[in-house]
Order: C-alpha cells, then structure tokens, then sequence
C-alpha cells in the first residue's frame, strides 16, 4: 500500500478510542523498556536466589531479622527474611522506581501533550499508568517471593519451620503462610505505589518521585521507634510491612492485619484521588507558564513536612500502649516453654507438656521507659532444673518492635551455643538460644499483672504468691529473678502479691497442695 | 462543513491575556496558516484546539463536537502537534509511534510502516529517538500526526527546523492532505513558508486577530514587494523612480537603492534604466508582498485600550 493510498483510505474514519487499557498496554511496554524496571526485575528474579546461595555458603545466619536463625534449618525461612528485609526498605523502593518516574517522566521528555492529543482522555491516562504501576510492582513483588521460595526449598529443603512464638509449622502450612504473607505484603507495596504516583504528578520531578516514598518509608519506621501509643504506628503504611507476623504467631491475631489494610486503602485512595485532581486541573500550557520555579513552594513544603513530623511525633503517645510488660512477659513465657519443649524432643529427654511447665518471665527496661518499643528490655526466665529441685533463673537480651514482634537472646552460659547436638548427633540450631516471638497490640492485655494469668493463678494456688518462709526453692527463684530484672518491679510485684494473698480470705480446695515442679521439668541445658 | 469553529475564545496567564476573544474557521480541504509573530498566541491557541489548556471565555467546536472539559474525548479525528514534537528518546522511532497507535488502540499500528515511509524516515526507524536530528522529530511529528488518520490536522510550526528540501516536503504533503480533504490549521512566524501553501490567512498580533481571509485576498491586500537594485548611477535612478508610476525609491543605508513595487512596474522601471543606459548590477528581492503585508500587520504597537491586563489584577505597568 503506498502511503498516498494509505492515508486516502483512512481519511474520515475516526480512530478507535484507545481507553484504559491501551494506555495500560502501552505503559507496560514503556516501563520494561527503560533500563531501571529491566535492573530491578534482575534483582527481583536474582537477588533472593543470591541471598540464600550466600546464606548457604556461610555459616552465620542473620539472627537480627526474625526468623532469621533458621535459615539452614528450613528453606521456608529464606521467604520470610527476604520479606523482612523487603519491607525494611526493599518496597518502597521498588514502588518509587516504578511509579515515581511515571507521571514525571512525562514533564522531563515534554510528552505529555503527546499523548494527551491521542485517543484516550486524561482519566483513561491517569487509570491506565495508574494500573500499570500497581500490576508491575505486584508482580514484582510477587516474583521476588516465588525466587526466595524456590531459593530456600532448592538449597535447604521443605523441612517444618520453628514459628514465631515456638510453635513448629508443618511443610504443607509453611508454604501456604509463605503464599499469604506475601500477598498481605501486597497492601502496603500498592499503598507506597499510590504516595509514588503522588509524588510523581505534584512535583513532577523524577528525583522526587522515587525518593519521595523510600524517604516516607524511612521516615515511618523511625517514627515507629519513638512513642508509645498505638494509634499513630496503625496509621502509618510501614507498620503494614509486618502484618504478616501474626499469621506466624503461635497464637495466631488477625487485628493488626485489618486494621493495616483499612490504613491502606484509606492512603492508596487519598493519594490516588490527590493525584488525579492534581492532573485533572492541570493546564499543559508549556514550560515557562505551567513551571513556576523559585524557593516559596519548595520551603512551604519543606515547613509543612517538617510541621507534620513534630505533630506525629507528639501523637506517638497517643492512644493504648502498644508494647507492654505483661503482653511481652505473657508472649516470652509461652515461647520458652514450646521452645524448652521442643529442645527437648531434639534432645530426646523426656517431654513436658506446655501445661506443666511452669517457667515464669519478668521483663523491665533498663531505660527510665517501663513500656514501649526498644532493644534494652531484659526478661528473667525462672525454672526449674532437675538437679535437686533446683530453680534457675535465665536472663535473656530482648529487642522488643512497635509491632510487637521480638527478638530474645539468651546467654551461653545458660541454655549453651546457638547449635547443639540433637539425640541422633545432627548439629540442629539450639532452638532457646534466639527467641523470636510476636504478639497482638490492638488486644486486650493479656493480664494486668506480670506473666500469664494461668501462671499466676498456679503461684496463687500453690499457696505462695511470694516467697513463703519454708519454701526455699521459691525464695530461691525469687531472689534469682529480683537479681536479674532489678529490686524496684520486684517491690512491686511483692506488693501486689501480698494484697492478692490478704484479700484471699480461704484457699479452695484444689490450691491446697502445691505442684511438685521438679519432677515437671527436665533440663534446658 | 467547517471543521474548527472557536468563537471568543480568551486565556489568561496569571496577569496576561495571551489569547483575545479570537474566532476562527476552518473548513473541510481547507489549509489555512496561522501567522503571527512570536509571542502572538499562536501556539496557545492551538493548545487550547488539542484540549491541552482551557480556555478561559469562548467555545471551540472541531469536526462537529465541542470541546469542554480537558477529558472530552472530542478529538477522534484530530491530531497535530505543538512546539516541538516530543517523543520518548529511550525508544526507536518505530516503537514511538507504535506506542501512539496503541493508545489510539492499536488499529493504527498497522500503519506505521506506511508513515514512516511517508515521511521519509523508513529507513531510521530503527533508531533511537535520542540520536534524531531536529528536522528528522519533525517528521516523525507528523508521522505520529498521520497514524491517526486526521480529519483535521493542528500543526505548531512544522517546518522549524527543517532544511530547504524539508520546507518544501511539508508543502507537498499539506497539499496532499488537503487534497483528500483533510483540514490543516498550520502556524508559523515565517510567512513566506506558507506561500503557495495555504487557501487562508488568520494573522495573530498580541492574542488578537488582526486579518483574516483568503491568499488572494491578501496578496491583493498586500503592499508592493521590496527590493535592493544596485546601478551604475543610483542618483538618476533614483529620479526615474521618481519619474515611474507605482515605484517608490530611496537610498538603503547598505548601499544601493530600496524599491518597492509591483512585479508589473518593476518590470517597466528596469527597461527604463537600461534605456538611459543605467546598468542593473544586482536586483534581489528584499521582502516580498504577503511579508510586507504581514510585516504592516504585526508591527502594531499593542492596543493600549485593549485592556491586556486583567481589570481585577494589579497592573504591572508603572503606568497610571
């Protein structure tokens, strides 16, 4: 056909309406195009499988990140560490490469009336890169998950994982948590999306776009450390990185987890109507007229910025404490004691039940804070041992989340090296050595004194809240806890139970004889 | 059928009024230039055709629907570009346009080819953007215009940039389109440009119309053509110019004489010199008729009445 007969056929034929999709299909070709999508989809594909090759060549393991120590235990823990670094920083960088340039790229390349003078209309433009943003961060996202899958069952193996709380997850469940926990991920990775598309249309500034929400994401965690309250962490689209750990919890809370994905919508659908007013309004009148350049908008939005930060930062205090003593003494008692179980069985001792153990945990801060978010927790585990009967008290270096997720380190001289010899002679990871363990902050506290209610309610029924004169073995434990977590929440427990024990006017009948601990416990050593 | 009917239109930026109730129509085959000088509103008056900015007063009718709301989809049928076509450079010309066919849904992509040998870039079509010369943006803009199959086609200066060869390529292809009834509305400061190219003139000067018709109205509108004539004796040259109906002659301050006139009487005025025995050493047109025309057009001094300053703005003039 000659370009004379190819125009004259087509003159009066008006061209099909693109629409949405047009724009969409476009977008992605665009994007997969431009060498940093190509970077990143390497490193999505790679960067996992790279990470648990170099995981399997060393022997340390990254214990800081929760789960962490299991990584050449189970292939599934790879997902989970990856997941965990990716929402430290991972994502938003990823939304802010691939969303942040979107919009902005078209201010840079002068495109815009380009496109605009095609088929589609402004709203088709809006929802069609909109939605090509969204599907390539979450596939991605999702390609990023499936690498560190198959990384960890290819190199370690489908073995059950040690979850949070102690409880060991069995291979087939494993991977349906691996499965959701990366699509929960996905909430917060699109809200991200939204703030980049924001930052890309209200800028207009490439820079700004990508930075904008990797900036944002820093901003959030370090807003998460400071303050103590609850409300404020549930706003922040950060804390919605982490929802996938109740699901790993031993007793598994889903609050967080709504809550997060409300907070989500809620931003992904401010930004994007932000965004969309924005481009509606705006007037593609070239250069010189649509650019108004000079230091008052940057300053105010600098001040504004800055304004909003001191403002979060005051109401971090506000609303329920989320990280309390009882809620992390109730936690870390409950994951000793699967934890001491399980040690247990890999060392082929006779078992416990996690109803007999008894073990009771006393956590304070070493700061001037008796609540909140910090790495300076320490909590004294107290058990019995069975030398003689004899109670001891074990001290563990606990770094507490404002999620409520944490990390326990006990001391070697204790429950010994992170490995240990199990009963067929495999070196297997010692499983009290780190203790990784979350619990529910938007719950009710757990009780409103220390430990667990049940536990507290078997010193009450033993008939020694404190330490009876006669009973040595408890004055014992007592003196190693007071020892360990300090005399002042000592003086305050004491006090609180000897007002339990004189309000209690006549023990019942089954708290008249105390439990023969000894003979429930075996050693953790 | 008039394919642009724009009555009134207005825009204001910030204290500016860049476009001033202008009205303009374009029919069917029909190539109207767009003339004014820089800073005239050209270009904004074609953003506001495109649906790129909105016009503050007036309304725009193209191919029979109006354009409202910058999300109208009024412009099926419609192309054009303005300033400089813009493509993204990371892309080969090629996949440049088939992206654009995509977003006009991708009936268009079969097409590609065909445009681009249309304009002659069938064989850099492979290339990227990034490594294109001016002239060749260009003829990938109006590629890009074409895949849409235009009923009216909005051109911004097509021929910026452009060597002789090109200037004259646009021309060709403007007819062509014309000739298969095509609207173009086509803007340029360079009148000579457009010469034997447009049906019609509207000409812009400080966001007003100040002339509109067609070429042969204007050419017969239009003064005298000027030339530089140099002789043997400019000073008896001068007073048979004097002496020569329809010529009108003075010293030019590079040397030479300054003549304007009619192609007829500077035919007669040249046989009058040589039958004095006066030599023509050089004779080179200066500015011909539609530039001097467009020239007494456009050198008006801005209407000091004309209230370009919005009443409600504060004036920036120190002026009372």
């Amino acid at each position: 056909m000659t370009p004379r007969r190819a125009h004259r056929g087509a003159v009066g034929a008006a061209p099909r309406a693109g629409g949405v999709l047009s724009v969409y299909r476009a977008e992605r070709r665009k994007l997969l195009a431009q060498l940093s999508t190509r970077v990143l989809v390497l490193v999505c594909t790679l960067g996992p499988a790279v990470f648990a090759v170099i995981l399997r060549l060393q022997s340390g393991v990254p214990a800081d990140t929760l789960l962490g120590v299991w990584v050449h235990s189970s292939g599934y823990a790879i997902p989970f560490v990856v997941l965990g670094f990716g929402g430290f920083w991972g994502f938003p960088v990823l939304a802010g490469v691939l969303a942040g340039d979107l919009f902005s790229s078209e201010d840079r390349y002068g495109t815009w009336k380009t496109i605009l003078t095609r088929s589609p209309t402004r709203k088709d433009v809006f929802a069609g890169k909109v939605l090509a943003a969204m599907t390539l961060t979450a596939a991605l996202v999702a390609l990023a998950g499936l690498s560190s899958l198959l990384a960890g069952l290819l190199l370690t193996g489908d073995q059950p994982l040690v979850g949070l709380g102690g409880t060991v997850i069995p291979s087939g469940e494993c991977l349906l948590l691996v499965l959701v926990s990366w699509l929960v991920v996905l909430l917060p990775v699109l809200a991200f999306t939204s703030l980049a598309v924001l930052f890309s249309v209200a800028t207009r500034n490439g820079i700004m776009g990508v930075l904008g929400p990797v900036l944002t994401g820093l901003l959030m965690q370090l807003l998460a450390l400071i303050g103590t309250g609850t409300w404020v962490h549930l706003l922040l689209v950060a804390s919605a990185f982490g929802d996938w750990h109740g699901l790993l919890a031993a007793d598994r809370f889903y609050g967080p987890l709504i809550i997060s994905s409300c907070v989500c919508a809620a931003w992904a659908m401010a930004c994007l109507g932000t965004s969309w007013l924005i481009l509606r309004r705006r007037n593609f009148a070239g250069t010189p007229v649509a650019r108004q350049r000079g230091w008052v908008a940057p300053a105010r939005a600098v001040l504004a910025v800055a304004a909003l930060i001191v403002v979060l930062g005051i109401a971090s205090n506000w609303g329920p404490v989320a990280i309390t003593k009882p809620r992390l003494e109730a936690s870390i008692t409950s994951s000793f004691n699967r934890l001491t179980r399980l040690q247990q069985e890999q060392l082929g001792r006779s078992l416990a039940t996690a109803a007999e153990l008894d073990d009771r945990a006393i956590c304070r801060r070493r700061s001037s804070k008796s609540d909140g978010p910090g790495d300076d927790w320490s909590c004294a585990i107290t058990i019995a041992t069975p030398r003689a009967g004899a109670l001891e008290t074990v001290g563990y270096d606990v770094s507490v989340e404002s999620d409520g997720c944490y990390k326990a380190d006990a001391p070697t001289s204790f429950v010994g090296q992170q490995m240990m010899s199990d009963a067929r002679g495999h070196s297997v990871v010692n499983p009290l050595f780190t203790i990784y363990g979350c619990f529910d902050i938007v719950s009710a506290p757990p009780c409103a004194r220390t430990a667990t209610c049940g536990q507290t309610s078997e010193l009450q029924r033993s008939g020694h809240p404190t330490a009876a004169p006669g009973d040595e073995a408890e004055a014992q434990r007592l003196h190693e806890a007071e020892r360990i977590a300090g005399p002042t929440v000592m003086r305050k427990i004491n006090k609180a139970d000897a007002k339990a024990a004189r309000e209690s006017t006549r023990p019942g009948p089954e708290e008249a004889e105390p439990p023969a601990r000894e003979a429930r416990h075996s050693s953790v050593r | 059928m008039a394919t642009v009917i724009a009555r009134g239109l207005t825009k204001w930026f910030d204290t500016a009024c860049v476009v001033d109730g202008v009205d303009l129509t374009v029919g069917a085959g029909e190539v109207r230039g767009l003339l004014g000088p820089n800073g005239a509103g050209k270009t904004t008056l074609l953003r506001m055709l495109l649906g790129l900015v909105r016009p503050d007063e007036g309304t725009i009718e193209l191919l029979d629907r109006t354009l409202g709301e910058a999300d109208t989809p009024a412009l099926n049928g419609v192309s054009g570009f303005v300033e400089d076509p813009t493509f993204y450079p990371y892309l080969s010309g090629r996949a440049n346009l088939e992206l654009l066919a995509e977003l006009d849904g991708g009936g268009a992509r079969a097409l590609v080819a065909d445009v681009l040998e249309q304009v002659k870039l069938a064989g850099r079509g492979e290339d990227r953007v990034s490594g294109y010369s001016t002239g060749m943006r260009q003829r990938l803009g109006l590629a890009a215009a074409l895949l849409r199959s235009p009923r009216l086609l909005l051109l911004d200066e097509p021929t910026s940039g452009l060597d002789p060869a090109g200037v004259r390529f646009v021309g060709g292809l403007l007819g062509e389109l014309s000739a298969n009834g095509v609207a173009v509305l086509v803007s340029s400061h360079q009148i000579g440009e457009l010469e034997g190219v447009c049906d019609s003139f509207t000409v812009l000067n400080h966001g007003r119309v100040v002339w509109d018709g067609s070429a042969e109205q204007m050419r017969a509108e239009a003064p005298p053509s000027a030339y530089r004539v140099r002789t043997t004796d400019e000073r008896r040259a001068l007073a048979i110019a004097a002496a020569q109906p329809g010529v009108r002659a003075e010293r030019s301050a590079r040397g030479g004489l300054a003549v304007e006139a009619q192609d007829a009487t500077l035919d007669s005025y040249v046989l009058a010199l040589a039958a004095e025995g006066i030599a023509v050493r050089r004779l080179e047109l200066a500015m011909s008729s539609l530039e001097s025309m467009f020239f007494k057009l456009t050198d008006q001094p801005r209407d000091a009445g004309a209230g370009l300053m919005r009443p409600d703005r504060p004036s920036l003039s120190p002026q009372p």
